[in-house]
Formats: C-alpha cells, structure tokens, sequence
C-alpha cells in the first residue's frame, strides 16, 4: 500500500530537533504546574494556532489525526467527572457523582491531555526521525551505537507492518479461530508476537553483525553525513512559546471564562 | 569482558522495543474505546505499557536492558504521534527504571515468572506515583481510586507478568533467545 505523506517543509521543520525536544519536555513541566482553566484553555488555542498553521501538511490530514484528541479528552476528563471529589453536588445517579469541582477538574485534565497530544502530534509531523538522532548525537552527546541503533529500528517498521499484514492473511486463511476473553487476547497476541518477535531479534542480530564487520564503533571523534546547527528558527520557536504563554496567563487573569481559579480539592 | 551493553544487545533490544512501540501507539485508542465504559475497566489493559521491559530482559538477561527497552518503546510511541505525547516519554522512563530496579535487586539472576510478575507491579506503582502528579488522582473519590489501583495491578501482573513470562517461554523454543542470551552455567557444564 502507498501512501502519500508529502508536505510543505515549514519553519517548524527547520528547529532544531534537540532544542524542540527540550522545549516540550520544559512546556511539559510548566504544564503540570498550571492548576487555572482558564490558562489552561487559552494555552490549548496557542497550540492549536501552531498545529493547524504552521506543520506543513494538508488540512484534510490535521483533521483526520485529530479525531482521537475527541478520544484523549474523554479518557482523561470522564472519570475524574464522575467519580472526583467535590462540595457541590450537580447530578448524584447511583455511584456517578458529577460535582461542580470534579467538573472543572474533569475538563481542566481533559484541555491539559489535548495540549499533550497537540504537541506530540506537532513534533511527529515536523521532525524527521533521521534528524533527531543526529542532532542528539550532536548536540546532547547521546552514544552513536544507541542512536544508529534507533535509526536502523525505524527502517525496519515498514517490514515489520508488512509481516505483520502477511501474519494476519496467513492466519486467516488458514482458518484460525478467534477466542473471547483474556485466553483469546492471550492466543492472539502469542500468534502475532512469536513470529514478529523471532524475525526481528534474527534481523536485528545480522545487522549488528553487518555493522560490526564494517568496522562501526563508538568513538567520540566520528564524521557525520547530516551537521545540525541552530538557526533564527529556534529564536522564533521559543519567542513563539514566551508571548503565547505570557498573553494566555495576562488573559486568563483579566478575562476569565470561569470564576474558577484552582481546580484541584482543597477540602 | 567489556563493561555494559555491546551494539548487538542494544539493537536487539531497540527492535524489540519499537515493536512493543507499535503495540504501545495502538492500545492508545483501545484503551480510549474501553475507558468510556466507565467505573475504570480500561485500567485492566494498562498492563500492556508495562510489557516491553519485561519481556526484553526475559530475552537478553543483561543489566539495563529493562530500562532501555521501555524508554526506545516509549520514544516509538512519541515519534509514532502517540495521544499523550512527551507524557508517555516520563511513563516510560519511570516504568522502565521500576522495573530495572527489581531485576537489580535480584542481581539479575532471576528470570521466572515470579520476577516478572514483580516488575510488572513495580512498573504500575511507578505510573501510579506519576499520575498522583499528572492526573490529579487523589481527588478521585477513594473507592473509584482503589479500583483503579487494584485493577492496574492485577492487568501488570496478568499481562506484563505472566503473558510475557509465556510469550518468552514459547520463544525459546524457536531457538532465537541463544543468539542474544549471555551463555549460563549450564552451557559451560554441556561443554565438559
């Protein structure tokens, strides 16, 4: 099967990958220590303005890999809606207990997982794997035998999602039975992963070997085919993430949507 | 003998891992289409994000393997586009060293199904001290909290326990573990 994944390469693409990476990872930080909603909701539009302008790639596919955001924000909100602690009580039906608090709280860890995706979903669209390790092979020092290894188990995916089509014909031609329950999910996942697992230590075995003949090493001084630098595009990425943040928090304190201000129980 | 992992273990492992980082992005949305159920059911399938470690250390029996294993498994996830971003990246870290604690504190010479079991327990204790922080779970109304913690434990111990102790069991079998696996007592004493 061929799919087409072209896209315009955009400023985005053109960041750093280490930097990007540390970005998140201290946005991610900063994240868990906002308790506000209504930060939280304007931080979540500053993501989306990012993710639905700036990746490069067609509308038609920003819209189809946000359909499991609707997903991510009903796993992390309903349970916390349901079932969290709270003075007041909206709706009580059997053991559900929706309290204004829990609400709040539900919607607040729902808008948080959202801008989770978001920026996951932003750095998978604008960085190309090859690039990342060798900008953490640059950069952060990372050991060339883990990065080339990383490389080479990312070429391998495609023959890997091929096996595995060709598993499931195999399978199903011959005729195998689906079981229910955990005994059937237990024989459906030995089927799949023994002969996936077999091939890829096999493979993964030759190759190390094949590297090793052509004299791979680990040697600190190597010479590489791609040279990561910075450039005025990891200025504009961070300026980008300081406004956006200091505008979201300046409006979240003078135009509230809700009188809410920390979600979490303070009883 | 060199200290620590040669390329060949670290290959295989990473291979490993971003196979399990396949099944890792996928049970995302699984795991969404169960969790709407409510009442915490989906916390039963958790345990599958505990597997990769495991059944990686099963195979290659060498110290670090666990850890590295479900941090590549993770970072698959992550560069895969996965729902929760750089948050499975803190998962995967803590899971990983939860479990490579286990196997250090049996020196690494424990492989049965016991040991696995207990790592797939450490691994969810671990996502459990994360999500204190991440999902505000202490606010949850404490018997929906206590189902959640058992129902985590008991989907680590069927899944990334036994479900892996068997799946590496049937594995051997194929003959594929001897490439990789440090040679034991056993082998020595064949020799004589």
């Amino acid at each position: 099967m061929q799919m087409d994944f072209s896209y315009k390469v955009t400023w985005l693409h053109k960041i750093n990958p280490s930097l990007k990476f540390i970005i998140i990872i201290i946005l991610f930080i900063h994240l868990l220590m906002i308790h506000n909603i209504n930060f939280i909701i304007n931080y979540m539009l500053g993501m989306t303005i990012l993710y639905l302008f700036f990746t490069g790639h067609p509308w038609k596919r920003l819209l189809i890999i946000s359909i499991p955001f609707i997903l991510i924000f009903l796993t992390s909100s309903t349970s916390m809606i349901f079932f969290g602690k709270g003075e007041i009580t909206w709706i009580k039906w059997g053991l559900v207990h929706i309290t204004e608090e829990s609400f709040f709280r539900g919607l607040h860890l729902g808008f948080r997982g959202i801008i989770f995706a978001t920026l996951g979903i932003i750095f998978a669209l604008t960085t190309r794997p090859v690039y990342l390790f060798y900008s953490l092979m640059q950069q952060l020092k990372l050991k060339p035998k883990y990065a080339y290894s990383f490389m080479a188990a990312v070429r391998l995916i495609p023959i890997m999602i091929e096996e595995t089509q060709t598993l499931h014909y195999a399978l199903k031609v011959r005729g195998v039975q689906n079981h229910k329950g955990f005994v059937g999910f237990y024989k459906k996942l030995k089927s799949y992963s023994i002969p996936m697992l077999s091939q890829s230590i096999r493979k993964a075995y030759r190759i190390a070997i094949a590297m090793e003949a052509k004299r791979f090493s680990d040697t600190v001084n190597r010479t590489y085919y791609y040279q990561l630098g910075f450039s005025k595009f990891d200025m504009i990425f961070m300026f980008y993430f300081v406004i956006m943040i200091l505008v979201s928090y300046y409006a979240a304190i003078n135009h509230p949507y809700f009188s809410i201000l920390d979600v979490r129980d303070n009883g | 003998m060199k200290k620590g992992l040669k390329l060949t273990d670290i290959l295989v492992t990473i291979i490993i891992a971003l196979l399990f980082g396949i099944i890792y992005k996928l049970w995302g949305p699984l795991y969404g289409v169960v969790s709407t159920f409510g009442l915490q059911i989906e916390q039963l399938i958790y345990g599958m994000w505990f597997i990769a470690a495991i059944v990686a250390y099963l195979i290659i029996r060498k110290p670090g393997v666990a850890l590295l294993a479900e941090v590549a498994a993770a970072q698959g996830e992550f560069i895969f586009g996965g729902e929760w971003g750089v948050v499975t990246l803190v998962f995967g870290l803590g899971q990983g060293l939860a479990a490579e604690l286990i196997f250090a504190a049996f020196r690494y010479k424990r492989s049965d199904m016991f040991i696995a079991c207990l790592a797939g327990v450490a691994s969810a204790f671990a996502s459990i001290g994360i999500d204190y922080y991440y999902g505000y779970v202490a606010d949850l109304a404490i018997w929906n909290l206590l189902i959640m913690f058992g129902a985590r434990v008991i989907g680590a111990i069927l899944i990334s326990g036994i479900f892996a102790y068997l799946i590496v069991q049937a594995l051997e079998k194929t003959g594929v573990t001897n490439l990789v696996r440090p040679a034991s007592s056993e082998d020595y004493k064949a020799l004589n």
